[in-house]
């Protein structure tokens, strides 16, 4: 079972805020999420290769340009940030 | 001869010439001021939906076609997980197991192939510069559409890497799918390379010299690499898996990290994105708008306009060249008078491998045109259109503005005579050291003709005239 506590650690690691009053709400709808992955288990798969999602293929976009976002925006949940880039502990 | 044999197989990043980014419509243009050409979906935001560019796919194909691969009937786009600031989501959509293209080659002049192991599709990561202890991430460059090419371990010399790498470059050009500009990170490798005694068929432990952006450093890295592990070998030691980095500037590898395996990467289904198929009609129709590949190119150009082996590789080299060659010689009865001018007169203009590429030259192929037509029409000569031909460059005008009506035609028979005359009585001293036996004093005659009839006197009827006057 999922628990209030299971809901706030995967928000944290997610980066994620919930509001107090969403807390039950997201519990039982984390609960359910859970719960498909046994509807999932049940699914017949002997014998396909690997199929597409709900019956679609070929879903594409055209080469458009769509204007970007400002970078302010972009930025907007970065930590840290400096000349125009998102700044993070260096790492090997 | 070395006791041991190379084994390196490549694998090489192209960035794909698309407008948009491969999930999302943000421009792939280069060099944006930092993050400035991001959205949700490419810097990875919970919550956004990859959707794949349809031209992605097309490129890809067109590449692999050109690569002599197989294009998958239906392929999917799988997620490789790591953790690297480069990369927002934690995760890079990637292919796995279904290849959008597979078993293709790409033939060396040497005769050898070197097999293709698969091309896929994939998404860039991000930019990061290392600067005061800290590191700067710009996205811009994340999501920009990569086909990944992978060969089969067949590279037996650095010098079979080399003609590999310009092969694939040149190939990738012509068929229109990415400039491959390696100085600008469009065009990256990875060699996997391992050594073994001369005659086995077992293959080494191999280590993996990452992201190479000149030919030049990958041949470099390999000598370096090669020596390195037959040093190990002969010194009782053993080559470790492992990822390694090249240092330009001291000319060695060094261990990055321990070589992931496919399992580190915990590889899975994109289950944002649907499957692609690809029927055998859409293919088809990709392969009639292929252009005339490089090595069809060659072996036509040698076979059928009889061009020299080696000026036709200078021609075909790069596709614009073959283009402006082609326009410029319609028509001709002599394509191979283009083709010279264009290695000589103009190539003396082109000082670089990039300007060669460009190709960016005042004078139009019409132009170029016109003025060989003048030579084959019996109008001028050749050395009078060559010193037209540098004008034409310098001021991108037409022949018919260095050669005027009085220089067509070149010399009646009368006035060459009269030349010739006029050559022999102004050069007594050289008409005598003819006449002693010294063949080469005519060529000196030979200038004073040129000079004085302004390059229009056909020089072997000019020579035969004063063989004939001077004695």
């Amino acid at each position: 079972m999922i628990n209030k506590e299971d809901v706030l650690n995967i928000a944290l690691l997610s980066k994620l805020y919930v509001a107090d009053d969403k807390l039950d709400e997201l519990t039982a709808g984390m609960q359910e999420i859970i719960s498909f992955a046994d509807t999932i288990n049940s699914a017949e798969v002997e014998n396909t290769e690997f199929d597409n999602i709900n019956n679609l293929s070929d879903v594409f976009r055209e080469d458009v340009v769509v204007e970007s976002y400002p970078r302010e925006e972009i930025l907007k949940n970065a930590i840290e940030q400096d000349e125009g880039h998102f700044l993070v502990k260096k790492r090997v | 001869m070395s006791k041991y044999e190379l084994v390196a197989g490549l694998e090489t990043h192209i960035e794909l010439a698309t407008n948009t980014k491969i999930f999302c419509g943000c421009t792939t243009e280069f060099g944006g001021e930092a993050n400035t050409h991001c959205c949700p979906v490419c810097i990875g935001l919970p919550g956004t939906l990859p959707k794949l560019n349809k031209r992605v796919v097309e490129y890809a194909i067109r590449a692999g076609l050109a690569t002599n691969c197989k294009i998958a009937e239906i392929s999917k786009m799988d997620r490789k997980n790591y953790c690297y600031p480069d990369l927002p989501k934690a995760y890079q959509i990637s292919q796995f197991d279904k290849p959008l293209c597979y078993e293709g080659y790409v033939q060396l002049s040497n005769g050898r192939k070197i097999r293709l192991t698969r091309i896929h599709i994939e998404e860039d990561a991000g930019k990061l510069i290392h600067k005061n202890g800290d590191t700067y991430v710009d996205y811009n460059r994340g999501g920009v559409p990569l086909i990944e090419i992978v060969s089969e371990p067949d590279i037996r010399s650095v010098e079979e890497a080399r003609e590999y790498v310009e092969k694939l470059q040149q190939i990738i050009r012509y068929v229109g799918v990415s400039d491959c500009k390696m100085q600008e990170g469009s065009m990256r490798c990875d060699v996997n390379i391992s050594v073994r005694p001369q005659g086995s068929d077992t293959l080494g432990t191999r280590t993996e010299i990452k992201n190479m952006n000149s030919i030049t450093f990958i041949a470099k890295a390999m000598e370096y690499e090669f020596e390195r592990q037959v040093d190990l070998i002969e010194s009782g030691g053993s080559v470790v898996q492992e990822t390694l980095r090249y240092d330009d500037a001291t000319n060695t590898t060094s261990s990055m990290r321990s070589k992931e395996d496919a399992h580190d990467y915990r590889y899975f289904r994109e289950p944002d994105l649907v499957t692609i198929s690809v029927s055998k009609e859409q293919v088809d129709a990709i392969a009639k708008t292929l252009p005339e590949l490089p090595e069809a190119k060659l072996q036509r150009y040698v076979q059928e306009l009889g061009i020299p082996q080696k000026d036709a590789e200078l021609l075909t080299k790069y596709r614009r060249i073959t283009e402006f060659f082609e326009s410029a010689s319609i028509g001709l009865q002599n394509p191979k008078t283009v083709a010279n001018f264009i290695l000589g007169s103009v190539f003396k203009t082109l000082e670089t491998e990039s300007a060669k590429e460009d190709f960016k030259i005042l004078t139009t192929p019409a132009q170029l045109n016109e003025l060989v037509k003048l030579i084959e029409s019996g109008k001028i000569k050749n050395n009078l259109a060559k010193a037209a031909l540098d004008k034409m460059l310098a001021s991108g005008k037409g022949a018919t503005d260095f050669i005027d009506e009085s220089d067509m035609g070149g010399l009646d028979e009368a006035a060459l005579t009269e030349l010739c005359k006029q050559a022999i009585s102004s050069n007594p001293a050289a008409v005598e050291d003819y006449k002693n036996g010294k063949e080469k004093a005519l060529q000196s005659l030979l200038g004073y003709i040129m000079k004085n009839s302004r390059g229009k006197a056909d020089a072997q009827a000019a020579l035969a005239m004063l063989k004939d006057l001077a004695v």
